[in-house]
């Protein structure tokens, strides 16, 4: 897929902007806080509807404005897309709408039209941070990827946040409908289950090849799928089994906690080192190689499902790594079909198909490549 | 900005949807308005107020209690229609499809709002079908989280009472589109095909 155009209106730093983007790799070069950043992350938005950077949207709009629009066209498989991301103030919060050529769409309707694949700095939190940053990881890549994981997701937390609050007891205690929400757990915790084992046994395989590449076969990366809820074999009726008998053995523990304590929302990615856990044991450069295979594995797979090359987005990243890792990290994605890449200074050794874009206080201008 | 004017803004901006700058809107047009248009829109409310109650046995809104639905003696008194809000039994009423009753539940189970089947009309409707004992129950929740909460809860509830308890279907809207359908929406109605 290409983004053709991308348009901003009052977001973060930018008043009015409108940038045609080329083929191949985009190169946003600037001094810190000129607004590499915010273009990164409105071009992430036009595909995941989100901001990489933070959850609190009003941020995005530009100080003193209301309503902050983000605009796109591209190209995919299925022909030319225009997609629109608009933030308004409302309220004390924000209101976020989203335009599908022309159509207003759901989110759901939104997410996954134009695939990205992400890369900051944050990433790093990857090998250290707690499990949740792994599940982050695996809903965001699972939810571009397939609208239905998505939607399971959503149902899924809104039955553990309604089954919590039955569990708080804020109305009458009520095992039916504890039962009802136990059900729809197990139906929707299946589905998410065996999405997140098909794509982990993609992305192990994906990520132990570039993780040998990076290092030249000295160590192995071994990325596993850890479920809360173990299960025999990757079946909807062996994991639908394994999820209801589980929910069974917790009904008092649950009681007696107030909460839910089995199920997705507590699984978690494994990542090794020849047999050692990464995050405890790793050095920081093990911990940023493997996460550098992690990004590669999840742009590779997601490529090959979707048939399509998503955009691969590296946020200040080349910095973050040594030449030569970097350099090995633009190769081992070298048949991308577009990227866009922030950086405080012109990369060494770009290709000769690269294009530059000078950022300076939220003007971009096109440059040629020295 | 005078005070009658400033306190019907307010007024108007508690309402549903309207925010302060439509609020502003409607008092400007009302101040365009004949005095009688204003009086009518005051005393229709009041109406409405002081007027309409709850039916005793469907819990719609009705002015005579029982309802003129649950009196209608040519409405098919062995199939009940459930729904969350008396405004789905306008909806309903609308597609001219039904000729059963009704009962309205007055919500739907949310236990992060404080709601629970105690603080819904369900109990009524379990004794509702001790007495009537009718054919078939239809469950006519919104397909959302808490609307197939509450329709599971339902018919887990009354399937020791014997009475058939069917759900609306899940479809394609008529006249749409099957390219601009969403995926899960489509996956549904592709269960729930029928026989031609």
């Amino acid at each position: 897929m290409l983004l053709e155009r991308v348009a901003l209106s009052n977001f973060r730093n930018y008043a009015e902007l409108d940038l045609e983007l080329a083929p191949g790799l985009n190169v946003f070069v600037g001094a810190n806080a000129q607004g590499k950043s915010n273009l990164l992350e409105a071009i992430a938005m036009l595909g995941t509807g989100k901001s990489f950077r933070t959850n609190h949207d009003a941020d995005t709009i530009r100080t003193g404005f209301e309503l902050a629009v983000v605009r796109g066209e591209a190209t995919v498989r299925a022909g030319g897309v225009a997609l629109a991301c608009a933030i308004a103030k409302n309220g004390r919060g924000t209101r976020k709408t989203y335009t599908l050529n022309g159509r207003d769409v759901r989110y759901a309707n939104f997410l996954g039209k134009l695939r990205v694949v992400t890369f900051v700095p944050s990433d790093l939190q990857l090998a250290s941070g707690a499990p949740g940053v792994r599940r982050a990881f695996l809903n965001a890549a699972l939810a571009q990827d397939e609208p239905r994981y998505y939607r399971e997701l959503a149902r899924y937390r809104k039955t553990v946040a309604q089954k919590n609050a039955l569990l708080r007891g804020t109305v009458a205690p009520n095992p039916e409908l504890l039962e009802v929400y136990d059900r729809t757990l197990v139906e929707s915790g299946t589905q998410l289950m065996l999405a997140r084992d098909r794509f982990v046994r993609a992305l192990a395989e994906a990520a132990r090849d570039a993780h040998a590449r990076f290092t030249v076969g000295a160590e192995t990366l071994e990325v596993a799928y850890d479920p809360d809820v173990a299960f025999e074999a990757p079946t909807s009726d062996a994991v639908a089994a394994a999820f209801d008998a589980r929910l069974r053995d917790v009904v008092e523990s649950e009681r007696a906690r107030k909460s839910s304590v089995a199920g997705p929302h507590r699984d978690n990615l494994r990542l090794t080192l020849d047999g050692t856990s990464l995050g405890a044991y790793g050095s920081q450069g093990q911990q940023r190689t493997a996460v550098l295979a992690l990004k590669v594995a999840e742009y590779s797979v997601m490529r090959e499902r979707a048939a399509e090359a998503p955009l691969l987005l590296l946020d200040d990243v080349l910095s973050e790594l040594d030449g030569e890792r970097a350099a090995a990290f633009l190769r081992s994605v070298g048949d991308y079909e577009q990227a866009f890449v922030t950086a405080t200074h012109v990369p060494s050794d770009l290709r000769g198909d690269a294009r530059l874009y000078r950022i300076d206080g939220a003007s971009v201008r096109a440059q040629a490549v020295a | 900005m005078a005070g009658p004017v400033a306190a019907l803004i307010n007024e108007f901006s508690k309402l549903p949807t309207v925010g302060p700058k439509t609020a502003a809107r409607l008092v400007f047009y009302l101040l365009n308005r004949p005095r009688h248009e204003a009086q009518s829109l005051a005393e229709a409310i009041l109406r409405v107020k002081d007027r309409v109650r709850f039916c005793s046995v469907c819990h719609c809104l009705t002015e005579s209690d029982p309802c003129d639905l649950c009196t209608d003696p040519d409405r098919d008194a062995a199939t009940i229609c459930v729904v969350a809000e008396a405004k789905d039994v306008y909806a309903i009423e609308r597609t001219g499809a039904f000729k059963g009753r009704y009962h309205v539940l007055g919500g739907l189970i949310s236990p992060m709002d404080g709601i629970g089947p105690a603080q819904l009309h369900v109990k009524e409707l379990v004794e509702r079908i001790g007495q009537q004992s009718p054919h078939e129950l239809i469950i006519a929740t919104n397909p959302n989280a808490e609307g197939e909460a509450t329709a599971l809860y339902l018919s887990r509830l009354l399937q020791p009472l014997g009475t058939k308890v069917t759900r609306l279907a899940y479809g394609l809207p008529i006249g749409g589109d099957l390219d601009y359908a969403d995926e899960v929406t489509l996956a549904k109605a592709l269960e729930g095909r029928t026989t031609l």
